[in-house]
């Protein structure tokens, strides 16, 4: 590896909190927020915010008081948004955004960013455990049974492309996938691992821990000020690394930033149509339909690649 | 209520503000995990003492107080008070301002329909039903707003007639929307009983059978859905109910689906309605002479608002204000049958299930106190009930 | 049973126009029958009271400064009216008319509210 200069430890850094990672992950975020709130508005035949809102929605929030429940664990209460937020930001250099190749990468580091990503929703789980608000209560149980249910068929879905590229690095896989489009040979894989990933964001027509005419805000509902910004911002940049991986697996590879921009984008298009086509469904029927179709169409999806493999060879 | 809140159980409040609830009322849900054991209602928050202002107040003046019970079913309600005043006068009203009245009645109607097809379709989470809906229930508003010159409270009635005559751009603009919105509501039906996500959230739950909606006491859509014959516009007509009969709407499946199918449903009843009225509009005057002090006597007048029966009870001492006005209004008979019906449902189902019955929280708020023990009916006095406030809550504090 | 019945409502409004109306940069025509300001012509006024007394809000009083010479003024609260149009309808006269112009009312003072119109007054 050689001694490390000041320099690299510099590019290190820089890469880890300004670019591509850390403020220009967070804008992106911001800016995916925006498109799919505007591209909803437009679709229900509203108008929709302006360019500006989240970035305003979020330095209002940040400036806001935060207030602190009576009955919390206050060092759980300021410290799970802020888990919640670094575990995001830092499954984001592992993924090749915005369609330059990874800062780091390691064999294996496919499966620590699905960890990484679903840190997300654990720490949301957890902070609405830890209050005695019975909204919360209610909130989180329905966002850790909806976590136990899309998290092992999204998993195997991002793995149909790992298994043919043979290999568990995201950056070879990338390397393998670039040019071929594997949504047209693994169909059944890339259907669940876009719903799986409409289920992990709690995007409607899976958002029932965070139904709004139910439960108020799910977990979030003691949450205001900075703790609120920052789950926010987490949950829109856990949105834009969720549409990297499966551009970059299944839409044939992000090889430059215009591809990633356009891929990403038709991606977040087929989703926000999903959300307005969609009624939302109770958390029974979100994991009965997960449980029966999902997991079943995957294993086909596996039946085939395995096959067709010992056929190859 | 206090044994139910004194058992270990995981009680979840459903208001008083809360976003699933347009207006302020209190529900303790009682859930196991997901599923419902017990449901208690607490009503109260939107009384504000209407029916005790109206014992100081003209008869003028009282239809615009009473009109403001309710916005969505602001008409019905003025409707119902001012048919009762002219019963009581003995005055008969000209066939064209009751011809105009059941028109606006109708399109109120339409409006009350469109509204609740959104709120249901938002509670369920489909928020682009609940967008497109209301969009089209803008073309309703202007509608009313071109005719009396207000989108909500409209107070087109005056005790006699009506204020406004519907000329010939009033019948234009009244059929153009009604055309409009008559292929739009084809496609809300088809929305409602097709859309396999939307079904799997209203399709058998909250069944209500039919002998359950009889002992239960609904009426309205809620009751017709249950395949309950109840409609006063066809079991008792009044106003030109008699001369252009309304068709009743009913299904047997008493589920939400059905409740869904019967208000649509009625949504063309009511379009038919109004078109059939326009051909044949009795020429006339608009209003007749009322006395300005009614004649002593008592009352009722039962109508058919969007939710269902509206009944109103009106007591006259011969001066010229009123002595006793009751509005019973539909949502109070329906509410008991949604805490019958959720429990056993899930959590996510109840929204569903309170926006089934078309609640409208600022119409039942009256006020009645029941005394127990002796089974008497007992009304307080505002001086009384103020002090009884007080005591309340000097001792719940002490 | 169908899936995604509103699919043809959201493709055909990703490209039209939304249906907001953009207030208040756009503002449609006001209807004809809008019940906005009241507006009182004295000329046929002979102080009846009649709009007064049946005002359910209160927002209407009469004064009367000559009686033979038919010179009277109206106060007119209008943080009190409904816009209800019960005095426009009692008035046998036709001395009443709700504007359909002026419905832009707020203010950020509250002195605006109390309106006296009069003979020679002509203000509001």
């Amino acid at each position: 590896m050689g001694s490390t200069t000041t320099r690299d430890v510099l590019l290190s850094l820089t890469a880890l909190l300004i670019f591509p990672g850390g403020l220009f992950l967070l804008l992106v975020g911001l800016a995916y927020e925006w498109i799919d709130r505007k591209l909803l508005a437009r679709m229900q035949n509203r108008v929709g915010p302006r360019w500006f809102q989240p970035v305003a929605d979020t330095i209002k929030l940040l400036a806001k008081e935060e207030v602190i429940p009576d009955s919390v664990d206050a060092g759980l209460f300021i410290g799970l948004p802020i888990v919640a937020l670094a575990g995001v930001l830092t499954a984001a250099i592992y993924v090749p955004f915005p369609g330059l190749p990874s800062v780091f990468s390691f064999p294996g580091d496919l499966i620590v960013t699905i960890f990484l990503l679903s840190l997300l929703t654990l720490c949301l789980g957890l902070a609405g455990a830890n209050t005695f608000d019975r909204f919360s209560l209610v909130g989180a149980t329905r966002a850790l049974t909806q976590l136990f249910a899309y998290e092992a068929p999204f998993l195997l879905a991002l793995l149909g492309p790992a298994f043919v590229a043979g290999s568990w690095e995201i950056n070879e896989i990338v390397g393998y996938t670039d040019g071929r489009w594997l949504f047209i040979t693994q169909p059944f894989g890339f259907i669940v691992a876009l719903i799986g990933l409409i289920g992990k964001l709690e995007i409607p027509p899976l958002d029932a821990p965070e139904a709004e005419t139910e439960i108020v805000a799910g977990s979030l509902t003691e949450y205001s000020g900075r703790g609120l910004a920052l789950f926010h911002l987490g949950k829109g940049v856990a949105l834009v690394l969720g549409l990297t991986l499966i551009s970059a697996f299944y839409l044939g590879g992000v090889a430059t930033p215009l591809l990633f921009l356009v891929k990403t984008l038709a991606l977040l298009l087929v989703i926000v149509g999903i959300h307005a086509l969609f009624t939302r469904l109770r958390i029974d029927q979100t994991v009965g339909l997960w449980w029966r179709y999902g997991t079943l169409l995957v294993l086909v999806q596996w039946l085939g690649i395995i096959l067709w493999q010992e056929v190859m060879i | 209520m206090s044994e139910v809140v004194k058992k270990k159980s995981f009680t979840i409040p459903i208001g008083p503000q809360h976003p699933a609830l347009k207006e302020p009322e209190h529900f303790l849900i009682s859930v196991d995990g997901e599923i419902v054991t017990d449901a208690v209602v607490r009503l109260g928050y939107a009384h504000r003492g209407i029916e005790k202002a109206v014992e100081s107040r003209t008869w003028v003046q009282s239809l615009y107080m009473l009109e403001r019970i309710c916005g969505i079913c602001s008409h019905i309600h003025a409707m119902a008070f001012c048919l009762g005043v002219e019963q009581l006068a003995g005055v008969e009203v000209p066939p064209r301002a009751q011809a105009i009245r059941v028109i606006v009645a109708e399109i109120e109607r339409i409006h009350s329909h469109l509204l609740w097809l959104g709120v249901a379709a938002h509670e369920a989470g489909f928020d682009t039903l609940f967008m497109y809906s209301w969009r089209d229930r803008e073309k309703i508003m202007d509608l009313l707003e071109g005719f009396s010159g207000n989108r909500v409270n409209y107070s087109v009635n005056v005790l006699g007639g009506v204020k406004f005559n519907i000329d010939d751009a009033q019948e234009t603009a009244i059929r153009e929307a009604i055309s409009f919105l008559e292929e739009r509501t084809h496609h809300y039906l088809h929305i409602v009983t097709k859309d396999a996500m939307f079904l799997q959230r209203t399709r058998g739950i909250g069944v209500m059978t039919r002998s359950q909606a009889e002992v239960l006491g609904t009426v309205g859509p809620t009751a017709r859905a249950s395949n309950v014959y109840r409609d006063i516009r066809v079991e008792a007509p009044y106003a030109v109910y008699d001369k252009y009969p309304a068709r009743i709407v009913m299904d047997n499946r008493g589920d939400l689906e059905a409740r869904f199918f019967v208000r649509i449903t009625e949504l063309f009843e009511s379009y038919r309605l109004i078109l059939e009225i326009l051909e044949t509009l009795p020429d006339g005057d608009l209003t007749i002479r009322m006395p300005r002090r009614i004649k002593a006597g008592e009352t009722i007048s039962r109508v058919e608002a969007p939710r269902g029966e509206l009944f109103y009870f009106i007591k006259s001492n011969g001066s010229d204000t009123p002595e006793r006005i009751r509005a019973r209004t539909p949502t109070i008979c329906n509410m008991m049958s949604v805490v019958k019906l959720l429990v056993g449902h899930q959590l996510a189902d109840v929204p569903m299930i309170l926006v089934g019955i078309d609640p409208c929280f600022s119409c039942n708020d009256r006020m009645v106190v029941l005394n127990r023990d002796r089974k008497i009916e007992k009304l307080m006095t505002w001086e009384a009930l103020r002090q009884y406030g007080i005591d309340y809550y000097k001792r719940r504090s002490a | 049973m169908k899936l995604g019945t509103m699919l043809g409502d959201i493709a055909i409004s990703l490209f039209s126009r939304p249906s907001t109306e953009r207030y208040p940069f756009e503002r449609s025509e006001t209807p004809e029958r809008l019940r906005g300001l009241l507006i009182w012509h004295p000329e046929e006024c002979i102080g009846c009271g009649l709009c007064a007394k049946d005002c359910p809000a209160g927002a209407l009083d009469v004064i009367v400064l000559d009686k033979e010479a038919k010179r009277y003024q109206l106060r007119y609260y209008l943080d009190r009216c409904t816009f209800c149009a019960q005095c426009v309808y009692s008035c046998r006269q036709g001395c009443l008319e709700m504007s359909n112009e002026r419905w832009e009312l707020t203010a950020l003072d509250r002195s605006t509210f109390e309106i006296l119109y009069g003979n020679g007054l002509q203000n509001g």
